[in-house]
């Protein structure tokens, strides 16, 4: 693998893991990461979660009539350390407006254990399965690395650095329910400038930050992605109600901001690398590179050892 | 995924109304009409295949290959793990150098645990098209992305004139940068990691494999697809590989999440289910 692969990505995703030893080791291995990430992450940095609010489109249009969004895009606000907020960071929990996450009283303790041993795994499922390299759920990959956005006559496609979501527009039903998957499975519409999206069949695995919080198989998850007419920010907002888990519905709010070819690579937020044309004189573009995680991470940040 | 097709025009019918039109005009330059109608109707019957609005032809959809060619390139007989099949290999086998040769016998009898698809990695180029699971092809004029069931992992084909990265780089499917010569999408694809196989057989390549793809249409629900392996570090010379691409037609049929390298690790993220439940150990 080349220097430039290595030094741009590699740093990014989790560490591959074979065993429980490198999975301890793969937890701190993160940790690190993601505070020496913080401070390149300046052009993305904001104190609020930047309000986009629902109406007509005016901007660009596919030829199927869908708002035109396509490109990169990354969250503005901390990230999956400070899921409910710190010093640094507003709580991406936003109803209730409290920003804690409103668990029963026995979720509450699985998460808050789950938290106390994360940086001290000594049981396997301590270890936070996004540090494995598994799908971060439908909400924690807009809290991540930037993104890109592909559309298509019937979906619209997310390239994440932690897996894909392919929402489907075409009104296909929704797979059995017992089909469980770590994304699920998400079927959705336009309204004017917001994307409508029903989540179905998650598998309740994953946690939406590292101190431990998570919903059950049984959540119903309701998205809206509503973007403004400038085509710069977004609002991501996804309504969680789970009688399983939750004692009340629960919104996530996340702001993402867009990736243009005059932002700063900074290898976290924008992992985009620009184009190179044999025309001198064509536009310059920008594109990610191939995405994966498990393949990559053998001897990650040469601390884990493979077997 | 709608497929909009360009339906067949009823030529046969346009024929005669043509020849009717030569029969009873004098003008001047009816012959002249007459070619051009003909040259545009020889067009359209070529095109009964799905297009883009540029024209291309546009390769959207889920395929999968029929056969076995994933258990192995090369013709073989019956195994434990394999039924018997011809081969997609052109002129049969691949021409290995004799250490690379070894070193393909070796894999192939350490398959069961050193083939990379066992641990749901990225197949690589061009195994994904023929590995025995579905991928679907989302076609924009500037690329094509195809997502693969397995792994849950998109490629991406470049076809907005631009030009490989500097390498070399070690992708997991390449670096792939298309042209359409015609109706066929040709894709050259560098810069590959060695840690791929080309099937359960142990075939393997080096990060020096270059692949040139052949993407076209033999009907509307049937891509013809073709691979030239280069690879001056592994292969005496380059060999090429043939398949057929099927269409699913099945109602509602999709990719689903096949993020497998998480099963041996599912069991310690149990559903919580209730107050009593225990950490497992």
């Amino acid at each position: 693998m080349s220097s430039i692969l290595r030094n741009s990505i590699s740093f990014s995703v989790a560490p591959k893991v074979t065993s429980i030893k490198q999975a301890l080791l793969a937890a701190v291995v993160i940790a690190t990461a993601s505070s020496a990430a913080v401070a390149q992450q300046d052009e993305f940095r904001e104190d609020t979660i930047h309000q986009v609010a629902a109406g007509d489109w005016k901007g660009a249009k596919l030829a199927d009539g869908q708002p035109d969004v396509q490109g990169h895009w990354s969250n503005t606000i901390g990230n999956h350390n400070d899921f409910t907020g710190t010093a640094r960071s507003p709580s991406r929990v936003t109803n209730p407006a409290d920003g804690h996450v409103p668990f029963q009283d026995w979720a509450r303790v699985k998460a808050e254990d789950f938290a106390a041993h994360l940086e001290n795994p000594i049981r396997p499922e301590y270890v936070e399965p996004f540090a494995r390299c598994a799908p971060g759920g439908p909400s924690k990959s807009f809290m991540w690395h930037g993104y890109e956005i592909r559309q298509y006559p019937d979906y619209v496609v997310f390239l994440f650095d932690s897996g894909t979501r392919v929402i489907h527009l075409d009104g296909k039903p929704a797979l059995p329910e017992t089909v469980k998957l770590w994304n699920g499975d998400s079927r959705g519409h336009w309204e004017g400038n917001t994307l409508v999206v029903d989540v179905n069949n998650v598998n309740g695995k994953a946690r939406f930050g590292r101190s431990g919080e998570f919903v059950s198989a049984d959540a119903d998850i309701k998205e809206r992605y509503t973007f403004d007419n400038e085509g710069e920010y977004f609002l991501y907002e996804a309504v969680y109600t789970d009688p399983s888990v939750l004692t009340a519905p629960m919104t996530v709010s996340i702001a993402s901001k867009r990736i243009t070819t005059e932002t700063e690579t900074d290898g976290w937020n924008n992992i985009t690398f620009p184009v190179s044309f044999a025309d001198p004189q064509h536009a310059p573009d920008i594109e990610a590179w191939e995405r994966t995680c498990v393949e990559n991470n053998g001897n990650h940040g040469d601390v884990a050892v493979e077997e | 995924m709608t497929v909009t097709n360009i339906a067949a025009r009823g030529i046969k019918a346009r024929l005669n109304e043509l020849a009717s039109f030569a029969r009873n005009t004098s003008h001047v330059l009816a012959p002249l009409f007459v070619v051009v109608t003909l040259a545009l109707m020889a067009n359209e019957a070529a095109a009964e295949i799905p297009r883009s609005a540029e024209g291309h032809p546009d390769f959207s959809g889920i395929w999968q290959t029929l056969g076995n060619a994933d258990s192995g390139l090369e013709a073989q007989s019956a195994r434990k793990d394999a039924p018997p099949h011809p081969g997609i290999v052109e002129g049969g086998t691949i021409p290995y150098k004799p250490a690379a040769l070894a070193q393909r016998d070796k894999n192939f009898a350490a398959r069961e645990t050193a083939d990379p698809a066992k641990q749901c990695f990225s197949l690589g180029t061009p195994r994904g098209v023929y590995y025995p699971e579905p991928f679907q092809i989302f076609q924009r004029d500037r690329d094509l992305t195809l997502l693969f069931q397995l792994s849950h992992r998109a490629r991406t084909i470049h076809t907005n004139d631009s030009l490989h990265p500097e390498g070399p780089i070690g992708f997991w499917f390449g670096d792939s940068r298309a042209k359409w010569e015609g109706d066929t999408l040709v894709v050259d694809v560098v810069d590959f990691t060695a840690d791929t196989w080309l099937d359960h057989s142990g075939n393997f390549h080096s990060e020096q494999l270059h692949v040139t793809e052949r993407w076209s249409f033999l009907d509307e629900n049937t891509l013809q697809y073709s691979a030239t392996l280069e690879d001056p570090e592994v292969y005496t010379k380059p060999w090429n590989i043939n398949v057929l691409l099927y269409r699913h037609r099945e109602p509602n049929f999709q990719i689903i999440e096949n993020t497998c390298y998480t099963l041996d690790y599912d069991q310690y993220y149990p559903v919580p289910e209730s107050a009593q439940a225990t950490p497992s150990s």
